[in-house]
């Protein structure tokens, strides 16, 4: 009677005490994880990792001790009270970023056994999704191939249980396993139902050191920004891209002005457009780049909302959430239009206050403007001609200029920069009793041969006004174009050419220009693919494909299909390429003469040899002993004689075992 | 156990279902595929709840290289999973039949590990019933042995159960295993009851026809009646001169007397001390170098001398019994 007792093993092997070498491995498995963070991180942060790191690695040398138990307690204390009084909060990108490391460097001053360096290396597989909260370009994907290699060659190390570890040999069976991941991963990227977030509430985080549109305008403000190559938003136009000159991308609209600098007025959201608008619109998509604030960016005039959107009294596009991460939205604008005929009272007086104690002269000047012309149009037109026709220019680097900001550079200086003639250009309105505001955005862009889309850069920043007029509304005018006409008609590079290096792919690198059209049609196609592939571009693409995937338990059944087809073919291929060698004839003939014997009964004993076994069966167990031993002397020519594999030894053994009966 | 919460006709199915797919075997095993089972260990599933809150966390930011992410090492954990079933597949494995130890000794099991295939293969580990593991390392179409030393708590002839072979290479997040079933006896003799001494009194009590005066030997006994044939040199001829006639000169201690370990003659005692004490007296007169035999209710072995004889009368020990042990113990009983 058999009793079985199969316990299942599943214990925990790894309570065992970790390697050496392991624990070296794990360590510097972290330090790589965590090192493209170290700019993210304050530096009392990077000094706990660098410190329990090496005490760990000199502890594992035997040249200090393990830290007592009881000391780790007031460490974990202290680590999470510093990130508190860093941040004020211990949740959030930067703080939760600060937080796990901090504790993921103290872990590793208690990690003994084999388990918690496991532990450890989930850990950085989880660090390795914090690098996504701060970019997800190109650069940090590749980033994230080399973390996902180094982190699994860690993992195999732990397993392998070797005390030697061949660095080459690990890698290699980590990018094979990493690089055998990717075709199913994609298979899941593509075909996982994705839902719409968020799934809880997202804190609403201010980010700094994002470059871009800021809320309120000072001279200075916008020239600083044009410095800056970095892309701030992508456009794909659905038909031809219109005029350069008519490219006025809408930022924050700037009412309230103090005497030195323009800010918003309060936001006002509107649920009917005040808008006479040509029946063409323009569609676009927009790309467009976190800013960290919440506008978005559009054509002058946006005549359509996106989701978690409005439209404030002042036609600004304003988001509901912070722009943290990048955001793609469909867009149409009019580019004929009449706007604010209507305009509240309140908004108007707003328009037309300023300060009466800065800037005398200007005032002065718009109120003798005022005297002088009846027409609000023909003020414009003699302050535009003033800017045309004397000695105005336009330059990026103005001089410093005093308190009377503006009297100092219409009647001073007479160099500046778009900031300092919009806002002259407003004040001089308001003074002569027009009201005007100032409009931030971008004009221009670069247009992409390569991918056929617009490439807006912080460089492209610009400050435009808008008068009201009475029976015309906002008018839009740009004194700028008065002073530079080539900034509007041939963008900033152009106006600028003499004072900064360019700006556009063309003209900085006019041999590898074509390359670079390249790299940036493939990062606009990255953001579309890979960071916008949301739900509606998934539905998108499984319509494109015409296969009749509609819904969830269609992609859930693709996707199952799929897998198992790729883990299929991979194992086909290794059974394939690892198979055993293919035994030499004659041993396939022993076998199957062992297989006749046994159906007898006589089998042979284990870790007996086949030969032994043949020679010492007696005629009683088997009467035909003598072709046995024939059978076994063919063998022994066939398999060590001279003449080796010879054809009609073979054909002869074979003969002799089909003739042995059972 | 993992069927003993089971319900008992499920239990049952279970069991047998379980021993028609991993028969046991004389010769050496190979792990094929319907031998090979798979689950994940505690850091698999560690490694899941990691993934589902990275999978959380990319639909709640919407952050696309966060899904990437979690949908690769999803694919890592597949990948891993046909790798670490992969690393054990087609391997075989053989036992040697161990050496018979006493119980409470550590029972050295000797295995060939083998596989024909042109692949390496990683920590591969033999355990026995949750003990700690050995592990090797095979080269392409090669083999090599591995040693476990199993502690032993009861006599008795029992098969080789509750071994596995094992690996988790190369991730550790899966745990493949076959179990080993090895039709093949482990022997283990009672443990001896230390300090036995073979005794003259207690041996005589044990043996009434101990010959205790022979003509060889170290201390004087006493004299007795020449006997035709024997040894003129044995002859007392000092006592010859006293007029005694011929006597022959008789020594204790140096004789060797074949004795009876007896069963019947222990007295009182529990079943394991009485032969825990036999054990120690065979080998106390092994060492003695005394023909000894063996008597047990139902089993007698003739007196003898010598290895096999000694092994033959550990074994009958070993076994005396057996079924009547309840013993909570993984090596199957025979």
């Amino acid at each position: 009677m058999s009793k079985t007792n199969h316990n299942l093993p599943i214990r925990s092997i790894s309570r065992e005490l970790a390697s050496s070498s392991s624990v070296f491995a794990v360590c510097f498995c972290f330090l790589f994880s965590i090192a493209p963070h170290f700019r993210n991180l304050p530096a009392w942060v990077i000094i706990i990792v660098l410190v329990a790191l090496g005490w760990r690695c000199l502890e594992n040398l035997g040249k200090v001790k393990a830290l007592p138990k009881w000391l780790l307690v007031p460490l974990v204390l202290f680590g999470g009270i510093g990130v508190f009084a860093q941040y004020w909060t211990i949740v959030g990108r930067d703080a939760g970023l600060a937080l796990l490391t901090v504790m993921t460097a103290l872990k590793f001053l208690e990690s003994q056994r084999h388990r918690d360096l496991l532990i450890l290396v989930f850990l950085c597989y989880f660090l390795i999704a914090t690098h996504f909260l701060f970019s997800q370009s190109i650069a940090i994907a590749i980033l994230m191939f080399a973390n996902l290699i180094v982190i699994t060659a860690t993992l195999v190390t732990l397993n392998q249980r070797e005390d030697k570890i061949l660095l080459a040999e690990l890698l290699h069976t980590s990018t094979r396993l990493v690089l055998l991941s990717i075709p199913l991963m994609l298979i899941l990227f593509l075909l996982v139902p994705r839902v719409p977030g968020p799934l809880w509430g997202l804190t609403n985080e201010q980010r700094g050191g994002v470059t871009g549109l800021s809320d309120h305008m000072s001279p200075g403000k916008i020239s600083s920004l044009v410095r800056s190559n970095e892309v701030a938003f992508r456009v794909d136009f659905e038909d031809a891209i219109p005029a350069q000159n008519s490219l006025y991308w809408r930022g924050p609209v700037l009412a309230q002005y103090n005497g030195y600098s323009w800010s918003q007025s309060p936001r006002k959201a509107v649920r009917r457009l005040d808008l006479n608008a040509s029946e063409t619109a323009t569609r676009y998509t927009v790309t467009l780049e976190p800013n960290g604030e919440k506008w978005l960016l559009a054509l002058d005039i946006p005549s359509k909302l996106i989701r978690h959107s409005f439209m404030t009294n002042d036609f600004q596009l304003v988001s509901r959430k912070t722009i943290n991460d990048l955001l793609r939205y469909q867009m149409e604008s009019r580019l004929a239009y009449q706007f604010g005929l209507n305009e509240t009272r309140e908004y108007l007086a707003l328009t037309l206050e300023y300060p009466d104690k800065v800037n005398p002269g200007t005032i002065e000047y718009g109120r003798s403007l005022a005297e002088r012309f009846d027409r609000s149009e023909d003020i414009v037109n003699e302050v535009l001609t003033m800017f045309r026709e004397q000695e105005y220019f336009y330059t990026l680097k103005p001089p410093a200029l005093g308190s009377n900001v503006v009297d100092e550079f219409l009647f001073g200086t007479r160099r500046g920069f778009c900031e300092h003639y919009a806002g002259s250009f407003a004040l001089l309105m308001r003074a002569a009793g027009i009201p005007a505001r100032i409009v931030t955005g971008y004009q221009g862009g670069e247009y992409n041969k390569v991918g056929n889309y617009l490439i807006v850069r912080q460089s492209d920043a610009h400050a435009w006004t808008e008068v009201w007029i009475e029976n015309k509304g906002w008018v839009r005018v740009d004194p700028t174009a008065a002073v530079s006409p080539g900034r509007i008609e041939q963008g900033i590079d152009e106006a600028l050419s003499d004072e900064t290096s360019s700006f556009r792919i063309q003209n900085r690198n006019p041999i590898f220009g074509n390359l670079l059209y390249n790299w940036d049609n493939l990062q606009h196609s990255w953001n579309d693919w890979v960071l916008n592939y949301d739900q509606r571009k998934q539905m998108d693409f499984l319509s494109k494909l015409e296969l009749g995937i509609d819904n969830w338990s269609d992609m859930v059944f693709t996707l199952v299909i799929l897998m198992v087809v790729v883990i299929a073919l991979f194992w086909t291929v290794t059974r394939y390429r690892e198979r055993p060698p293919k035994p030499a004839a004659c041993e396939i003939l022993l076998n199957r003469l062992l297989q006749k014997l046994s159906k007898r009964g006589i089998r042979k004993g284990p870790a007996e040899d086949t030969r032994a076994f043949l020679e010492r069966l007696t005629a009683r167990e088997f009467p035909q002993t003598e072709q046995l031993a024939d059978i076994v002397e063919l063998y022994n020519r066939i398999k060590y004689g001279r003449q080796g594999n010879s054809q009609s030894a073979l054909s002869r053994m074979r003969s002799m075992v089909n003739s042995i009966q059972v | 156990m993992l069927s003993a919460a089971l319900p008992r006709p499920i239990r049952r199915y279970f069991d047998t279902w379980f021993d028609a797919h991993n028969p046991s075997s004389r010769d050496a095993i190979l792990l094929h595929n319907r031998r090979l089972y798979i689950l994940p260990t505690r850091f698999g599933y560690l490694f899941g709840i990691m993934l589902l809150m990275l999978f959380f966390a990319a639909i709640n930011y919407q952050n696309s290289m966060a899904f990437v992410l979690t949908f690769m090492l999803a694919s890592l954990a597949i990948i891993s999973l046909w790798h670490t079933h992969k690393n054990l597949r087609n391997i075989t494995v053989g036992l040697q039949i161990p050496r018979p130890v006493f119980c409470g000794e550590f029972c050295e099991l000797k295995f060939k590990v083998s596989h024909a295939y042109n692949s390496r293969r990683f920590a591969i580990g033999i355990q026995y019933d949750g003990a700690a593991p050995v592990y090797l390392k095979l080269e392409p179409e090669s083999g090599t042995t591995a040693k476990l030393k199993i502690p032993t708590a009861h006599r008795g002839q029992f098969k080789p159960m509750g071994i596995t072979v094992f690996t988790r290479y190369p991730t550790g997040l899966f745990h493949a295993w076959g179990w080993l079933k090895f039709d093949l006896p482990i022997l283990i003799y009672p443990r001896p009851t230390a300090n036995v001494k073979l005794q003259q009194s207690m041996v005589a009590q044990y043996d009434g026809q101990i010959s205790t005066s022979t003509i060889e030997g170290d201390d004087f006994a006493g004299l007795r009646e020449h006997r035709l044939g024997e040894s003129l040199r044995h002859v007392s001829w000092k006592a010859y001169a006293q007029g005694k006639g011929l006597l022959t000169k008789t020594f204790q201690g140096q004789a060797r007397p074949t004795l009876w370990i007896d069963w019947q003659l222990l007295g009182a005692g529990s079943l394991e001390d009485k032969l825990s004490f036999m054990t120690a007296l065979v080998l106390a007169a092994e060492k003695e170098e005394q023909k000894y035999g063996l008597r047990l209710p139902g089993t007698t072995i003739g007196q003898s001398f010598g290895s096999a004889h000694k092994h033959a009368c550990l074994q009958t020990l070993a076994v005396f019994r057996q079924s009547d042990l309840n013993q909570e113990f993984t090596l199957e009983q025979d």
